[in-house]
């Protein structure tokens, strides 16, 4: 390969301009994620970031130095202050998901995101760490450009015409790096340990009980079962990481990976964790190939496709 | 099929390929705009190719000395802007072991109480839903290199189990582990449960405001 055709490769990934469709699909479904893990932490949101808490500001200042970008370090000290930081965020999230100041939304939620880490690491799953990196390269995506109120509102004002507008993709290139990175060092990392090689990994899986979602049959413990599932669970793992950049394996790849993370959901209890993934599975998918299949559930959910332009 | 509906739907196709003429024309070279314009190109190549190579060094876990010199100039960027990360759950060893945490509680007036940590497994799916956390916080409460989450883990269950006129006056953390051993016939007999002290805590007035 010469060094022209790399620079040409490299051109041609990060900026030949296709539609906005997937990214913008993509960040309606970050959104909807953000306000799940949101709700899902209402209940307890004062026993994990209020002044009162499991973990005080000084302690976690004190395991994480440093500077950091997070909100609890500048605001007062009051629950009043944590709790409103709480329906800021949601807002932003919600509007995020709407697809209004869509920008300035996307720098919002991923402010908020980070400040949750930063304020307490100690409960964040992989799900939230991709989330929070997936909405940092978010914010530089066209992810308003279509399926938003902000494109409907310049259409409405004659900005901008109702076809899809081609945008660079490169932040959603970056976002679908982090995906495939994050399954290939999950590869590596397993590799490393005698269990994974050895196929008895999940067998440790299994008997942890505070993973325990719902009943698995019997014939998934014996040792078989578990050395064929360890073993598929890294070969997959690094197909996603590594072949799913061969377009005549990804889709194949993304229908197993689905699978993967479903029998995930229903055998671990690891909430959204499964979903945060799957949903950048979208920005695999062909602008075209998206229009199609959304043209043909609308068809089929409604009897006719809808005015909203995409 | 409405006037609008066909009018759209003919756009749209004379877009795409539009496009794909675009694409093959056009797609791999540099912007011919302004100066503006080629800067701002400029920058964003180097961001990309900043960003990439940074964050494989940062998480990816090869044995090589370039590695720690590379995750160190670029950790105060990372730790300031939330890109740091790690993908090693389940790895490259996954946990051997069922583990809990009990606080044992001394009260003013002599009295005694154990005190159980929410425990996952012991919920109903809803409840599962909404207290995963919690799991997490025990495990990374056992972690030796955490130690010092355990006073303020203390004075939350202190807090959690005084009132006015009954104060508790000591935390006793303890860890309850049972190994999980693999046997050659599959089958999963739950060892038995030990027991270790993580913190003895003596709670001070100022810790129940």
């Amino acid at each position: 390969m010469s060094l022209r055709s790399l620079v040409k490769f490299w051109n041609e990934f990060f900026f030949a301009e296709q539609s906005p469709v997937p990214v913008a699909l993509f960040r309606i479904l970050y959104g909807i994620l953000v306000i799940a893990t949101l709700g899902l932490l209402h209940s307890d949101w004062l026993d994990w970031y209020g002044v009162d808490g499991w973990l005080s500001l000084p302690t976690a200042l004190k395991l994480e130095p440093g500077h950091r970008l997070n909100l609890f370090t500048i605001l007062p000290q009051s629950n009043a202050w944590v709790e409103a930081l709480f329906w800021v965020a949601l807002v932003s999230a919600v509007l995020l998901m709407l697809g209004l100041f869509t920008r300035i939304n996307s720098i919002l939620v991923f402010i908020f995101l980070t400040s949750l880490h930063q304020r307490n690491l100690y409960i964040t799953h992989g799900g939230d760490t991709f989330l929070r990196l997936a909405g940092f390269f978010l914010i530089f995506a066209p992810a308003g450009a279509a399926l938003s109120l902000d494109s409907l509102i310049r259409i409405r004002r004659g900005i901008e015409s109702p076809g899809i507008q081609a945008r660079s993709p490169w932040a959603q290139r970056m976002i679908q790096l982090q995906l495939s990175l994050l399954y290939l060092v999950t590869f590596l990392s397993k590799i490393k340990g005698a269990p994974w090689l050895q196929g008895t990994a999940l067998f440790y899986v299994y008997h942890l009980d505070e993973f325990r979602r719902f009943p698995l049959p019997a014939w998934f413990f014996r040792p078989a079962v578990l050395k064929l599932g360890s073993w598929s669970a890294l070969a997959l793992e690094f197909s996603l990481g590594v072949l799913i950049w061969v377009k005549e394996f990804r889709y194949v790849l993304l229908a197993l990976g689905l699978l993967f993370h479903l029998w995930l959901e229903y055998s671990l209890n690891i909430p959204l964790f499964q979903w945060d993934i799957l949903t950048a599975y979208i920005l695999f998918i062909d602008g075209d190939d998206l229009l199609d299949s959304m043209s043909g559930v609308r068809r089929h959910v409604f009897g006719r496709a809808s005015g909203f332009p995409l | 099929m409405t006037m609008q509906r066909a009018a759209h739907k003919q756009e749209a196709t004379l877009t795409r390929d539009e496009f794909a003429l675009w694409y093959r024309a056009d797609a791999t070279s540099e912007p011919k705009g302004s100066f503006a314009e080629k800067a701002k190109r400029s920058v964003i190549h180097l961001f990309i190719a900043s960003h990439l190579v940074a964050i494989a060094f940062w998480c990816v876990p090869l044995d090589s000395p370039l590695i720690p010199l590379c995750r160190d100039l670029v950790r105060p960027y990372f730790l300031w802007a939330g890109l740091f990360q790690s993908w090693d759950m389940f790895a490259p060893i996954p946990k051997g072991a069922n583990t809990d945490i009990e606080a044992m509680l001394r009260y003013g007036d002599g009295s005694q109480k154990t005190w159980i940590f929410p425990r996952v497994e012991q919920m109903s799916l809803k409840e599962k839903l909404f207290k995963e956390r919690y799991r997490k916080f025990a495990d990374n409460l056992q972690r030796d290199e955490l130690d010092e989450l355990l006073p303020d883990a203390a004075r939350r269950i202190a807090r959690l189990n005084s009132s006015p006129g009954h104060p508790v006056r000591t935390v006793i953390l303890v860890r309850r582990i049972s190994f999980i051993v693999p046997r050659a016939n599959g089958i999963y007999i739950a060892e038995p449960w030990d027991s270790h002290i993580l913190l003895g805590y003596g709670v001070r007035p100022e810790d129940l405001k």
